[in-house]
């Protein structure tokens, strides 16, 4: 049934993966200075200018004095797909936090999609405030490993909950919502709620809910890690699948079986630093 | 047409918001709304009558009238030459005893000529005089001068009263603005509990909200709105409620103080001051309601 909406087709290499790594760094600085930067002017963040996510010298440092990323530099081109490996809690899930805006770094520069999360470069450390970055996470994606379903609402209204959030009209919630659960294979469970799906089904709801305002980027924190490996294929099928669109997607895991299969790019996270792997 | 539709929608998201989060508050709603009530009813309350006093104050000021009683056998025409020519006066009216008590005997209701002649005989009144100064100001001198007078017994004019009514003026300035402050204070906090029990309720689909790039405006305003509905609630409640007790008001008043002539002002509906009050106690409780509602979020505005 799932699999009259996806057509799976392993993708070993793709062109923008096999361009892009090892990652080479734009050198020409971008004059007109067209990132979103919100008053400040740091000029090594203009390198990022071709990159989808730039981290440039980025520390996280938690108030509790533990070290959690060391220095790390990390480019993502727009349409890769990459995967980010670790053990837990080397660091996997604050990294993709530091790309949405809910983790501030301690050192270095943030930049995605062109717009400057977070810089120390300058005098003083610039923030994102708050409505640019609200602006940002609309053209973002994010999933988690423990969904963060609404339970009182039904699979409909949690998709279409997105879209009032960002203020769309109900005919053009409507207009999407259908596509949306189509591509995830829950057209026909739009009424139900989230407690009556299997586990699989609401990570593909989750997986929906991130994807309904047509993100450029999608954040996966480890969504197949409460999953069978059933059902971890078809969320990573439904990912590449995105990918395929043009969507960028930076998706964590520790499942080194899954990793090894779908073959994209691969970084991964060891005491702090970030390694290459693929 | 565009922009229009847009419009629509943000006041329609508003509101089935707003709905959603009065639905979640459930008998809290009536813990807020209530408690803004008493406090903007009180207010109310107490304005109209410091309204009241003040009306009687000024009318009593206006009044430069002096009453003069004489001792029981003295003739009011004898003494009105020498009252005519003190300084300050400038009307000197003789009241006889005969006609003081044909006026009261005709106020008790005993028209009956016969009667009144009858009764004529053993009239307890005495003579009295009407002075009417030319100010206010000289009221107290020919009080005084009028006391003097041989065969002046005793002189009354609005000063005892209008001291009286000048404390009670205060008395309740002060009383209204105690209970106010504390009633105020109780309503911020209600309220301000209401909305982050709420909040609380919702924070998962905050928490959602947030993550996919809700502005904290479009988050939080309809909770800033619940708590301006409160405000608006409490406040046409309230005014209902003064409204209603205005006559009760009144003959509560007259029993407790002695103050027949003291007035709760009923304004007519025409009149701008009609409005006042209404719109003072709109004022009110939408500010109290959404200054409380923005207290209740501003502290879970985080990322």
């Amino acid at each position: 049934m799932i699999s009259q909406h996806l057509s799976y087709k392993p993708r070993f290499h793709s062109s923008w993966t096999a361009i892009a790594s090892p990652p080479t760094l734009p050198t020409q600085p971008d004059p007109g200075g067209s990132l979103g930067f919100y008053g400040s002017s740091q000029t090594r963040a203009t390198q990022a200018v071709n990159s989808m996510v730039s981290l440039r010298g980025v520390s996280k440092v938690f108030p509790n004095g533990s070290l959690v990323l060391r220095d790390v530099d990390l480019e993502v081109r727009p349409g890769e797909f990459v995967f980010v490996t670790g053990v837990s809690g080397a660091g996997k899930s604050t990294l993709l936090r530091l790309l949405y805006g809910a983790e501030q770094a301690t050192r270095g520069t943030v930049v995605v999609d062109q717009v400057c999360l977070f810089s120390s470069e300058g005098r003083r450390p610039y923030r994102i405030p708050p409505r640019p970055l609200a602006m940002l996470r609309r053209r973002l994606g994010v999933v988690f490993q423990d969904y963060r379903l609404l339970a009182n609402r039904t699979l409909g209204e949690n998709v279409a909950f997105v879209l009032r959030a960002q203020g769309l009209s109900p005919a053009e919630i409507r207009r999407r919502i259908g596509p949306t659960l189509k591509m995830v294979g829950l057209t026909e469970k739009r009424d139900r709620f989230p407690h009556e799906l299997s586990g699989g089904e609401q990570q593909r709801l989750s997986l929906a809910r991130a994807i309904v305002n047509m993100p450029v980027l999608l954040l996966a924190d480890e969504p197949t890690g409460n999953l069978d490996p059933e059902n971890s294929l078809l969320v990573l099928q439904i990912l590449e699948r995105l990918n395929s669109f043009g969507v960028t997607i930076i998706m964590t895991s520790h499942d080194p079986y899954l990793v090894e299969r779908a073959g994209h790019r691969v970084v991964r996270i060891e005491g702090g630093h970030l390694y290459d792997m693929r | 047409m565009w922009a229009l539709s847009r419009f629509f929608n943000k006041i329609l998201y508003l509101l089935q918001e707003t709905g959603l989060g009065l639905r979640r508050g459930g008998w809290l709603n009536w813990a807020a709304v209530s408690t803004l009530l008493v406090l903007l009813f009180l207010v109310g309350i107490s304005i109209q009558l410091s309204w009241g006093v003040d009306a009687t104050v000024q009318s009593l000021g206006g009044q430069l009238e002096i009453s003069v009683y004489l001792e029981p056998e003295r003739q009011a025409v004898d003494l009105q030459p020498q009252v005519t020519q003190l300084p300050h006066v400038a009307e000197v009216k003789v009241i006889t005893k005969d006609q003081a008590w044909r006026t009261l005997l005709l106020e008790m209701g005993i028209e009956d000529e016969e009667a009144i002649q009858t009764q004529l005989g053993d009239n307890p009144l005495v003579d009295a005089m009407r002075v009417k100064a030319d100010s206010t100001e000289a009221l107290g001198e020919v009080a005084a001068h009028l006391r003097q007078l041989e065969g002046v017994d005793q002189v009354y004019y609005g000063d005892q009263v209008v001291q009286q009514l000048a404390q009670i003026q205060e008395m309740l300035r002060l009383g209204s603005l105690g209970i106010t402050g504390v009633l105020a204070l109780t309503a911020v906090a209600v309220i301000t509990t209401t909305i982050r029990l709420i909040v609380m309720a919702r924070r998962r689909e905050i928490e959602v909200m947030q993550l996919v790039g809700a502005t904290a405006a479009w988050i939080y305003l309809p909770f800033i709105l619940q708590g301006c509905l409160f405000g608006v609630i409490s406040a046409l409640g309230a005014w209902g409620l003064v409204l209603g007790s205005q006559q009760l008001l009144q003959e509560l008043l007259e029993k407790l103080i002695a103050f027949p002539f003291l007035k709760v002002i009923q304004a007519d509906s025409n009149q701008l001051e009609f409005w006042f009050l209404p719109l003072m106690l709109l004022g009110m409780g939408v500010f109290l309601g959404t200054s409380s509602s923005l207290i209740a979020v501003r502290k879970s505005t985080s990322r």
